[in-house]
């Protein structure tokens, strides 16, 4: 699942069979034009298809000088200290997306299907863990000493990711298992039928308004200052905590058996089957751990924030899935750079021409990619399949 | 036009709803109804209604002025208002389940079907703007007068600088086909506005300010008339943005706020579309200047926003404008305690109409439309006009010449159909609740004066 991954084309010999079958990134029809009608356009062309490749080729760098720009464009227009503050929130925001967006990597690596139900999952298991601190006492724990902050996050962490990978095989269980060799519309239309089961169930429990956590007063205070930009203790922890995890889980598929399995699976799934893969646990543990990693997000969140609100996921989750095309979907390191991305052009974007703009410019970003470099940053080269 | 005792009205509810222990207080003696005595050989049925987001999201919200609207016509019939008519009430509620609350289409459907009922001679509602925009159309073209208690979008009744603004783009004009039917009880976002211009320059000393706006007609409306006329005052807005009422976190904007040495921060639009949560993240962003709101930022939900980040006492010291704080007028007493005595039964909060700050005005609105109709029936000779819609054009005509004297004080209206009766009270909130400080009245010219 790193480089190659499941990205149709990406490894034509393995989803070969099922090229046929709609897919949103399908890019056999997204490179240039070979024959044009007119003779105008045909003395054109060579042109474009220059310029096609060109930004192609150098889409990265194009992308990360637009956010070098936009971050010097910031220091000019507010000074060091807008440009440290806008740092922060970017990272602190980047990482949530990029925990998110590895969910949405992973089982599109290796069932090629867009689990909508994804940021929905992410919302639930932010009410996983107001009940479980809520039941245990978290709040009181965690507010009383150092000792017992440990120990609540050490208790919120695992049994909120557990209770969201259980809903997520669940969830894999009941609306895709049935449909994996259905045509890819069928599940992507259970996806958003999921979706809006979970919204739905959340917003008649949990009603309308944001419902307080009560887990923001665990972590407080400022860690350090720089210049005038005061770095807290949450801060720290939501950027840090996400990396741990990111690295745990890049281990994880690279060194376990699991991980192989994961790998080989998405890579060709008859071929895993035929060296003795369980394909069904396999499916199951990648949903597992993406929705684990999901809850882990929403712990974070909740702590960062101290709200969850019945569709916060919808939003978040759109968003995150443009970081996991950012990043070449599929590829897990991918989603985890393009969340950290996102963050940085939807709070950059935002501080220079206005917040209005922010989610305008995000879609904007997958539309580009979409058409430029449909493998994303970390794909092979989208010219060799062209 | 007929201008009510207070004593008749309460006498006649603990009549009329036997509870005479609660509210047995009242000694003002009369001896018979305002103007019944001319229409005792009235026959016929007269209804009115209230048109109310009752269920879902808005369920905190529009029963108050519905049960007080209900309350209005309850005392009437107990006090013969009507005379020998038989008169109805009618409550609709224009919430869906698929909006979780008001729903301008439903709105529409409610004004259409009470339309067609002959015998409908009135509606107090909506509570919402947007509904109004859906609902006015149909009332103008059925010649139904529409009584509001709630809406304060300026655009409805008049054209104002900002109703041409691609967000709220509404014509004033394109409302009424028919007559000018619509009236309203509360005063309009333009004297709200500058109210708020005036707290933000002279009372919290702001000289520059950043303004959030939440995309919606109300917000949007609200933080460009305010801009207007806080430059007018002298002010300087460092900044403005307008963010989807889905926002999660406003920290970025907060920060360009911060640094362009924004010394307060001014949200136009609802607590649902994120008042509080930009309040939690001033809290964590450690900025210490004061947060200003309309009227959508003044309730329970922004304290506990405020108040779910990691400074769980954020809410203290934010501000908001709001409807007046009727509860402190001396004219309003006596209509709480019939509330609270007629509802008694109700489960709370329902049972206490000072909790939400619109209950006063339902009960003025029904009470003035009840007046309205009672002078028609007096000025014809006791009895209802021959046809349903010269009924309706009559109702409309002496709803223009109310001059009434209610729980909410002197009501008269403008030829736009707006109230004469402006305030609004700036609240503060103090330990977690709010808490109000001053009442601020605007004249014509647009001077704003303390007014209580």
């Amino acid at each position: 699942m790193s480089d190659q991954s499941g990205t149709p084309g990406a490894a034509p010999g393995g989803t070969g069979g099922r090229t046929g079958a709609v897919t949103l990134v399908d890019q056999g029809n997204l490179g240039p034009r070979t024959s044009e009608g007119s003779s105008f356009f045909g003395a054109v062309t060579p042109i474009f298809r220059f310029l096609y490749s060109l930004i192609s080729k150098n889409f990265g760098a194009l992308l990360l000088a637009l956010i070098v720009l936009s971050i010097f464009g910031t220091f000019l227009q507010g000074g060091a200290t807008l440009m440290g503050n806008q740092i922060k929130n970017a990272l602190v925001l980047g990482a949530i997306y990029a925990l998110v967006a590895i969910g949405y990597t992973m089982v599109y690596g290796i069932i090629e299907l867009i689990n909508f139900a994804h940021g929905d999952v992410f919302t639930v298991s932010g009410f996983y863990a107001i009940f479980i601190a809520n039941t245990l006492h978290l709040n009181s724990l965690a507010t009383s000493s150092f000792g017992g902050l440990l120990l609540a996050l050490a208790i919120v962490f695992p049994l909120s990711m557990i209770a969201a990978g259980l809903t997520g095989m669940a969830i894999e269980f009941v609306a895709y298992r049935r449909l994996r060799d259905a045509p890819r519309l069928a599940p992507l239309i259970t996806a958003i039928g999921v979706s809006f089961l979970i919204e739905g169930v959340m917003l008649v429990r949990e009603g309308p308004d944001y419902v307080t956590t009560g887990q923001a007063s665990w972590i407080n205070g400022t860690a350090f200052t720089i210049g005038k930009v005061a770095v807290g203790y949450t801060d720290l922890f939501v950027v840090g905590t996400a990396l741990l995890l990111m690295f745990a889980l890049g281990a994880f598929v690279q060194r376990t058996r699991l991980g192989k399995a994961m790998r080989s699976t998405a890579q060709d799934r008859t071929a895993a089957l035929l060296c003795g893969i369980d394909i069904n646990r396999t499916i199951s543990a990648t949903f597992f751990i993406g929705s684990a990693l999901a809850a882990a997000a929403a712990v974070i969140y909740s702590i960062n924030y101290g709200d969850v609100k019945w569709n916060i996921g919808f939003r978040l989750g759109i968003i995150a899935f443009t970081a996991a095309v950012l990043g070449g979907i599929g590829n897990i390191v991918g989603a985890g750079v393009g969340g950290f991305l996102i963050g940085l052009i939807y709070v950059f974007g935002g501080s220079l021409i206005g917040g209005a703009w922010s989610e305008a410019l995000i879609f904007a970003i997958l539309v580009l990619i979409l058409t430029f470099r449909p493998v994303g940053l970390f794909g092979v080269e989208v010219t060799t399949r062209a | 036009m007929v201008k009510p005792t207070k004593g008749v009205l309460s006498i006649a509810s603990i009549a009329a709803l036997g509870v005479l222990a609660a509210c047995g207080t009242t000694s003002t003696p009369t001896s018979s109804s305002a103007g019944a005595t001319g229409i005792a050989g009235c026959h016929g049925t007269i209804t009115v209604a209230s048109d109310m987001p009752l269920t879902g999201g808005d369920a905190t919200d529009g029963p108050f002025p519905a049960y007080a609207a209900q309350l209005a016509v309850t005392q009437a019939n107990a006090n013969k208002l009507m005379g020998g008519c038989t008169l109805k009430y009618i409550s609709k509620d224009d919430s869906t389940v698929l909006k979780n609350g008001h729903d301008p289409a439903q709105g529409a459907a409610n004004i259409t079907a009470l339309a067609a009922d002959p015998t409908v001679m009135g509606v107090v509602g909506p509570f919402n703007s947007s509904v109004a925009l859906s609902e006015i159309p149909v009332a103008s073209r059925n010649h139904l007068a529409l009584i509001s208690p709630a809406n304060t979008n300026p655009c409805l009744t008049a054209v104002v600088a900002v109703c041409s603004d691609p967000t709220i783009a509404i014509n004033t004009a394109s409302l009424y086909p028919g007559p000018h039917t619509y009236f309203r009880v509360i005063a309009s976002d333009v004297q709200q506005s500058e109210i708020d211009a005036y707290v933000a320059y002279s009372v919290l000393k702001a000289h520059t300010i950043y303004v959030f706006d939440d995309q919606e007609a109300y917000g949007r409306g609200l933080a460009l008339l305010f801009m207007k006329y806080y430059k007018a005052d002298g002010g300087s807005v460092v900044g403005s943005v307008s963010l989807p009422g889905a926002t999660t976190t406003f920290s970025t904007q907060l920060s360009v706020a911060q640094s362009k040495g924004a010394q307060a921060i001014f949200f136009g639009g609802t607590t649902g579309n994120g008042c509080g949560l930009v309040r939690r993240d001033m809290g964590s962003a450690g900025m210490n200047i004061p947060l200003l709101g309309g009227d959508g930022c003044e309730d329970q939900l922004f304290i506990t926003n405020a108040n779910s980040g990691a400074k769980t006492s954020e809410a203290n010291g934010s501000y908001a404008t709001s409807a007046p704080d009727v509860t402190k007028l001396a004219s309003s007493a006596t209509f709480f305690s019939q509330y609270a005595a007629a509802y008694a039964s109700l489960p709370a909060p329902y049972n206490n109409g000072t909790k939400e700050p619109y209950t006063a005005y339902g009960y003025d609105a029904m009470n003035i439309l009840l007046h309205a109709i009672n002078s028609v029936l007096v000025g014809n000779g006791g009895q209802p006009p021959s046809s349903s819609q010269t009924f309706r054009d009559d109702v409309v005509a002496a709803l223009r010449q109310t001059s009434y004297d209610g729980a909410l004080g002197h009501t008269t209206f403008d030829a736009n159909g707006d109230t004469t009766n402006t305030g609004f009270t700036l609240y503060k909130v103090t330990n977690g609740a709010w808490v109000g400080v001053n009442t601020y009245a605007v004249d014509t010219s647009g001077n704003v004066s303390v007014k209580s």
